[in-house]
Parts: structure tokens; C-alpha cells; sequence
């Protein structure tokens, strides 16, 4: 057999180790964003109490190496039963949060604060300004500093094997990689091109989510509606 | 009459559902798939090995089933000590260190380290192993350590560069980054017959023996089973069987067409059968 | 009565008592009252930083006053159990860089407060909202973005949102400060048309062509008090104060004689 087909017959399982990836990606992607969200507002709004916490929440969990994070999550939930991908996608979600809510926070700022001034001059409430007003806007602006966060934890799945019996994308190469470095007579030659090849889904990852983030944006798009310093064209 | 002929018959069902569950006891083998020829995916998904296999015999021996599952090297130990697998099954060496943690079984392999180089560089296995060498070696195995303890700390100036999995330390080897690799010998026989540029240029006598593992204090009662079962199996023609498919130098793919081949007497239970099948096809021309 | 004006003065609809605001160590309100009856406009004038803007927030509490009561239609404003919600729907606010909702149409601006705060149905809301859009004379722009407006325009989409929560009165801070000179008339017309139809109104303005034309009495605030109060003709050819006569003859000096017309 070539060399591309060798490297073909090791990458379509792959493919099958994929799903595994995506749905810990997905999942926790959607634990920091409410989570994320949750803190931002608590932070941004509500009392010493509540900003303490969040700003303990988040002091803990920056601190803390995606690896290590799994590993106590794993630590504590295998007892009770929890399904793989749950924990892995819990652990590095909650992680995430701490970030998302920075950049939320952020966006959240960065909304003129006349906005919230002439939404309560009308009448409306605190929630009510926050929900119609501060919020899709904070939303709109928060979509570019969140697309790096999305490929920084990309990045993190990676970890996730350390979740016994998880197989993900990295798992699964590493699986193949010895086995392929051993055929006989061109196996060490085959060992860059195929951790390429294992590079180029995670890029493909990163750049097809990117892509629709910035898809996002493009239909949010507001005319006259950007961050201060663009250029007017 | 009828209300206590049922509540008998449920009874009866109870029981029999009971005997059947201990009869079909499974325990679940966690083992590092990434290190051949001791376990790895082979090409079908099928997890194979020399490690696998004797665990599988065993198993048939003693009459339980298993479920062999791929966990990363760490989470191994983490999860047979904390008891959510029952048995590790992945070229551990018997350590103290490890003891602690793990209940070992009886050893069923020694093992030596081999220091492969590139076959034009000129090296023996002590200019190999000399002051001013880069050595390679994957991080946390004995051939690190070993690397560490005898040679590190004991005064002779070499490198020890870590790598997260063993062929990248032997893709770096071919690059030119490092001077030796040190690995255990069969994998890097296999190594070695896959890259004509590479070559054994030494062994070094370690002596480790691999064991199997379960969790401390054995609470499956499981050591006494394997144990027995690898006297058995080592009293068989089926040892040297697998010892001639696994570390007879044969290609991986054709170990695991013959695995393939050979499976139906696993299912069968026929421990001499399999270990001769699969031997026959991994040495067959 | 300036001309133009219809009707007579009705009730006290608004009071304030004895305001007081300190920012740090500035105290930036000392002691303000007033009073502003149904129908009557009250032009508010003085040298910057002297609590004209303050005052009208601390009418509406957007800013809180640290004392000093204020009462509207005999519902004490200040009073810790009052819904202040409740207070600001009754109370129009046009601000000087009119804090228009960025992320929304001008239709759906003038809208949203009849949407979230008198719950009306989306349907009547929009009619609504396109009436008044249209009062101000910006009934095709309904679709456009507050980016997309001049800063006139801006304004008087403004002005309707505040008109479309049917206020009992309207505080304007400074609403032409911002504008561009050419712009400003756009605004000052629509504000005419307000006051002469009987709307109540603070202004805060340097206007003071619309102050003569409108207004019923003019209020020179410095140094955080209330220096003088009366009509136009009083403060332009009689002042009490030295100082009243000496600013208006600097304003109109620097904004020239205009009928806001």
C-alpha cells in the first residue's frame, strides 16, 4: 500500500473519535456561556456579596491547567455514576465560564452607560433595561473576543483522555500513531505527516467555528453599530 | 394455590437470575493501547497484544469474563486504585512506589531496555550512553527512569530529553535531535524493523518484570484467579505460542490478520488452539 | 403670556424642594426649589457646572439627591416606598446626546418603551411609534438606525420616544448642545410646537431665541442655587441681579438674536 492510503486507512478513525470531540466541545461551550453569562451579570450588577463570589469563581478557576481540572472532576464524579463526556464537558466548561465571563463583562461595559440611563428614564426596570437594551448589544459586541476564547478551548479538548476510556480525537491518533510507526518500511516516515493530519482537524475546527461566528456577526450586523475606532467607510 | 405457585415461580426467577449474574461475573480491564507489542488498536478497532491476550486466556482459564477498555496511562492507576476498574493490564512494571498503590500480580514478563541509534552514526552502546549524549526516552517509563538513576544521578553528563509518546522520541531520532533512545526491547525491535536507518546497538539488562494490577486489597479476590491462571497458561503450549506471534519480530499487520483469523477459537475457549492459531499466521511466509 | 402660547396655566404638577446634590467634595446643588404648573415651560439658564443638569436628574432620580424633596401631581418622588419606575413613565427625558438605542430602528426606539413599560400590544405600539415619528417629521425614516441620522434627526426621534409615553411633562437637558449649528433649528421647531401646545417642559438650553419665544419664565441658576426667576421681558430689560443681566449679555452676544423659528 502508498503512504497516502496507509495514512487514509489511519485517519478514518478519526473520523469516528470526532463526535466524541464535538460533543465535549458543544457541551461545554454551552455550560460557559450560561454560566459565563450568569457571573457577568452578578458581577456587573449585583451586590459585594455576590461580586465576591464570582470574583473567587474566577480567580479559581483561571488558575487551575485544563489537565488538572478533569482529573479532580473525574476524581469526584466517577463515584456517582456520571457519563464521561458529561464530566469532561462539565469540568472544562466551568473552567470556560471564568473566562466568557470576562469577556462578557467586558461587552457589557463597552455599552454606552446612557443606554441604561435613558432605558430607566423611559420607566423601565433594571431587568427590563438590561434584557431589551444592555444585553443584545452587549451581545453583539461581546461575538469577536468570544471567537478567541472558542479556539483556546478547541485547544483544550485535547485533555479530555485523561477521563479514563474517553476516546477523542487526540486519543484516538495516539492510539493509531505507534502501531504506524512500526510498518515496515516507511513507518517512521509516516509519524509528521499523520500528526499533521491530526493538527488539520483541530484547525478545521477552530476555522469552521470562527467561520460561523463571523457568519453571527455579519447577520447581527447593525448599520453604524461598531466598537469606537472603525474606520467609517 | 395459584397465588402461591406464582409467588414460588418469582422466587425461582430471583434466584436463577442471581446464579446466572454470578456465574457471567465481567470485570473490566483497563489497559494503555499505544504500546505495541504488548497492546495496541490494530487496524479493524480490535484491541490486540500480548498483554490482551494472556489477560483474555486467563480469563477463559478461570472461567469470568472481561471488557477490555483503552484508558490513557495515568487514569489506569487512578481508576484501579480507586476501584472503578477492576484489573490493569498495560506493561506495568512492579514498583515499589506502585506497590502502594496497586496489588500486583506474580510477574509475567521481564523486560530489558534497548538503545536504539541511527545505524550510520558509528555508536556502541557505551559512546551511546557517554558524557555529551542526548538520550530520549518517553516520560514516565522505566527507561526513563533508568536513564535518570544510573546514569543522571550518577555523575555522567547526558541529556535526558522527555517525550509524551515513544515514537516521537524515535521521530526525533531520525531528525537528528537526539543521540539514543531508550525503550523497552520489543517495542524497539519493532521500531527498529520498520526503519532501516535505525538499530539496536545494545541491551541493558534491567530486569523489570511486568505485572498485572488490581486495586489494593484485591476486593474481587481476583489476584488468586490470575495468578493460577497464568501458572496454567505458562504450563501450556499457548505461552510460547504467544510469545513467538508477539515478540518474533513478526509485522504488526500480519499479527493482526492472524488475530483475526485465530479469534473464532477464543470464542470457542479454546486457550491452545487460539495461542497456536495465531501463531502459525504471524510467522507463516 | 409669550405669544403664540395657547390655553392658561393649569395646577402645580411638579415640585421641588430644597435640593441638595454633592459629588464628592463639591456640592453641585444648594438648595434648589421650584415649582412648574400644567402647560408651563421653564427655560433654565447659567455658566456651566452649575447643577442645571443635576437638577433635572435629581427630578427624575437618575441621579439621587442627598436631600431635598420632590413631588409630582402630590406624589412625593423622594419617598423611599414610591415605584420610581412608575414616577419615570410619567416623566419625559431628552438628553443632550440623546441616548438613542443603538441596536434599534427609530420605530422600534419610540416603541419600546410602550412595549416593556405600558405593555401595550407590539401592534398598537408600532402605530403609536409611527405617530409620533411622523409628528416630528420623521415619518420615512422609520427603518433607519440611529447610525444612519443626523444628529437632528437623533434628536427628534428623541423627542418622540419621550412624547410616546404620553409624560405629564418633559425634562430637556441641553438638547441642542450637541447638534450642529444647521441642525439645531430642526429641533428647536419641534420643541416650540410642543410648548405651544400645551406640553410642560424644564429646558436647560443656551437658546435663548427660543427662551424669548416660549418660554414662561426663565430660571438663571450659578453656583448651585437659583440666582433669579422670571419672565423673559423681566430678565432681559429689568434683572434683579447684576450678574442675570451681565450673562444674558454675553449669551446673546454669542448666539445672536434667533426667533428659533
Amino acid at each position: 500500500m502508498s503512504a497516502p492510503e496507509i495514512l487514509w486507512q489511519n485517519v478514518r478513525p478519526l473520523f469516528d473519535a470526532l463526535p466524541v470531540t464535538l460533543a465535549v466541545l458543544g457541551l461545554l461551550l454551552v455550560v460557559g456561556l450560561t454560566l459565563g453569562a450568569v457571573l457577568a451579570f452578578a458581577q456587573t450588577y449585583g451586590r459585594r456579596l455576590l461580586r465576591h463570589f464570582c470574583v473567587g469563581y474566577e480567580q479559581l478557576f483561571r488558575g487551575i491547567p485544563p489537565l488538572l481540572v478533569l482529573v479532580i472532576y473525574w476524581g469526584i464524579l466517577q463515584s456517582y455514576g456520571t457519563p464521561r463526556i458529561l464530566v469532561a464537558a462539565l469540568a472544562l466548561g466551568m473552567r470556560s465560564a471564568a473566562y466568557q465571563s470576562q469577556i462578557f463583562r467586558g461587552a457589557i461595559q463597552a455599552v454606552p452607560p446612557g443606554q441604561m440611563m435613558a432605558a430607566r428614564s423611559l420607566g423601565m426596570s433594571r431587568i427590563q433595561a438590561i434584557r431589551s437594551v444592555i444585553l443584545p448589544q452587549a451581545f453583539r459586541l461581546a461575538i469577536p473576543p468570544w471567537s478567541n476564547e472558542y479556539s483556546s478551548v478547541v485547544k483544550d479538548t485535547a485533555f479530555i483522555c485523561v477521563i479514563g476510556g474517553l476516546i477523542d480525537l487526540t486519543r484516538q491518533a495516539f492510539m493509531k500513531l505507534a502501531p504506524l510507526s512500526m510498518l515496515r518500511p516507511i513507518g517512521t516516515q509516516l509519524i509528521l505527516p499523520y500528526l499533521i493530519i491530526l493538527g488539520l482537524f483541530y484547525l478545521a475546527l477552530t476555522y469552521g467555528g470562527n467561520g460561523l461566528l463571523a457568519l453571527l456577526e455579519r447577520r447581527l450586523r447593525i448599520p453604524g453599530f461598531e466598537m469606537k475606532g472603525k474606520v467609517e467607510r | 394455590m395459584k397465588k402461591s405457585l406464582l409467588v414460588l415461580g418469582c422466587l425461582l426467577a430471583v434466584v436463577g437470575l442471581c446464579m446466572v449474574s454470578a456465574a457471567a461475573a465481567t470485570y473490566k480491564v483497563a489497559s494503555d493501547t499505544t504500546w505495541p507489542p504488548f497492546e495496541w488498536q490494530a487496524g479493524d478497532g480490535q484491541l490486540v497484544g500480548f498483554d490482551l491476550d494472556v489477560m483474555r486466556l486467563i480469563a477463559i482459564i478461570e472461567d469470568y469474563n472481561i471488557e477490555i477498555v483503552s484508558y490513557s496511562w495515568d487514569s489506569i492507576f487512578i481508576d484501579v486504585g480507586n476501584g472503578s476498574v477492576d484489573i490493569g493490564a498495560s506493561g506495568a512494571t512492579i514498583t515499589a512506589e506502585r506497590e502502594a498503590v496497586v496489588d500486583f500480580s506474580a510477574p509475567y514478563w521481564t523486560s530489558n531496555q534497548a538503545v536504539i541509534v541511527m545505524a550510520d552514526s558509528g555508536l556502541n552502546i557505551a559512546s551511546a550512553l557517554s558524557a555529551g549524549m542526548k538520550i530520549g526516552a518517553q516520560i514516565g517509563t522505566t527507561g526513563a527512569t533508568w536513564v535518570q538513576e544510573q546514569l543522571i544521578d550518577k555523575g555522567v553528563d547526558v541529556k535526558l530529553v522527555d517525550f509524551t509518546l515513544y515514537p516521537l522520541a524515535v521521530l526525533d531520532l531520525v531528525n537528528g535531535n537526539v543521540d539514543a533512545v531508550v525503550q523497552d526491547e520489543p517495542a524497539s525491535r519493532a521500531s527498529v524493523a520498520a526503519d532501516a536507518r535505525l538499530s539496536i546497538v545494545g541491551v541493558i539488562e534491567t530486569g523489570e518484570q511486568f505485572g498485572f494490577f488490581v486495586t489494593n486489597g484485591d476486593p474481587n479476590g481476583l489476584l488468586p484467579k490470575i495468578n493460577d491462571g497464568l501458572q496454567q497458561l505458562k504450563a501450556s503450549t499457548a505461552w510460547a505460542d504467544l510469545i513467538t506471534a508477539y515478540m518474533g519480530g513478526a509485522a504488526l499487520p500480519k499479527i493482526e490478520a492472524a488475530w483475526a483469523a485465530a479469534s473464532s477459537y477464543l470464542a470457542a475457549k479454546d486457550v491452545v488452539g487460539f495461542a497456536h492459531a495465531l501463531a502459525a499466521g504471524a510467522t507463516a511466509p | 403670556m409669550p405669544a403664540g402660547k395657547e390655553g392658561h396655566l393649569g395646577d402645580v404638577i411638579l415640585r421641588v424642594e430644597d435640593l441638595h446634590k454633592r459629588y464628592g467634595k463639591d456640592e453641585v446643588l444648594k438648595g434648589v426649589s421650584l415649582e412648574l404648573r400644567r402647560g408651563e415651560t421653564k427655560v433654565i439658564i447659567g455658566p456651566s457646572g452649575t447643577g442645571k443638569s443635576t437638577l433635572l436628574r435629581c427630578i427624575n432620580q437618575l441621579s439621587v439627591p442627598d436631600k431635598g424633596r420632590v413631588w409630582l401631581e402630590g406624589v412625593e418622588i423622594t419617598h423611599a416606598r414610591t415605584n420610581i419606575n412608575h414616577i419615570r413613565a410619567q416623566v419625559g427625558f431628552v438628553f443632550q446626546d440623546f441616548n438613542l438605542f443603538s441596536h434599534l430602528t427609530a420605530l422600534h426606539n419610540v416603541s419600546l418603551g410602550l412595549i416593556r413599560v405600558r405593555k401595550m400590544a407590539k401592534g398598537a405600539a408600532l402605530e403609536r411609534a409611527r405617530e409620533e415619528l411622523a409628528r416630528v417629521g420623521l415619518a420615512e425614516k422609520a427603518c433607519s438606525y440611529p447610525a444612519e441620522l443626523s444628529g437632528g434627526q437623533k434628536q427628534r426621534v428623541s423627542i418622540a420616544r419621550a412624547l410616546a409615553m404620553d409624560p405629564k411633562l418633559i425634562l430637556f437637558d441641553e438638547p441642542t448642545s450637541a447638534l450642529d449649528p444647521e441642525l439645531i433649528g430642526e429641533v428647536l421647531e419641534v420643541m416650540i410646537q410642543l410648548a405651544c401646545g400645551g406640553m410642560t417642559m424644564i429646558v436647560v438650553s443656551h437658546e435663548m431665541g427660543f427662551a424669548r419665544a416660549v418660554a414662561d419664565k426663565i430660571i438663571f441658576m450659578e453656583g448651585g442655587g437659583i440666582l433669579e426667576e422670571g419672565t423673559p421681558t423681566e430678565l432681559f430689560t429689568c434683572p434683579r441681579c447684576e450678574r442675570t443681566g451681565q450673562f444674558l449679555r454675553k449669551i446673546t452676544e454669542l448666539y445672536g438674536e434667533t426667533d428659533g423659528a
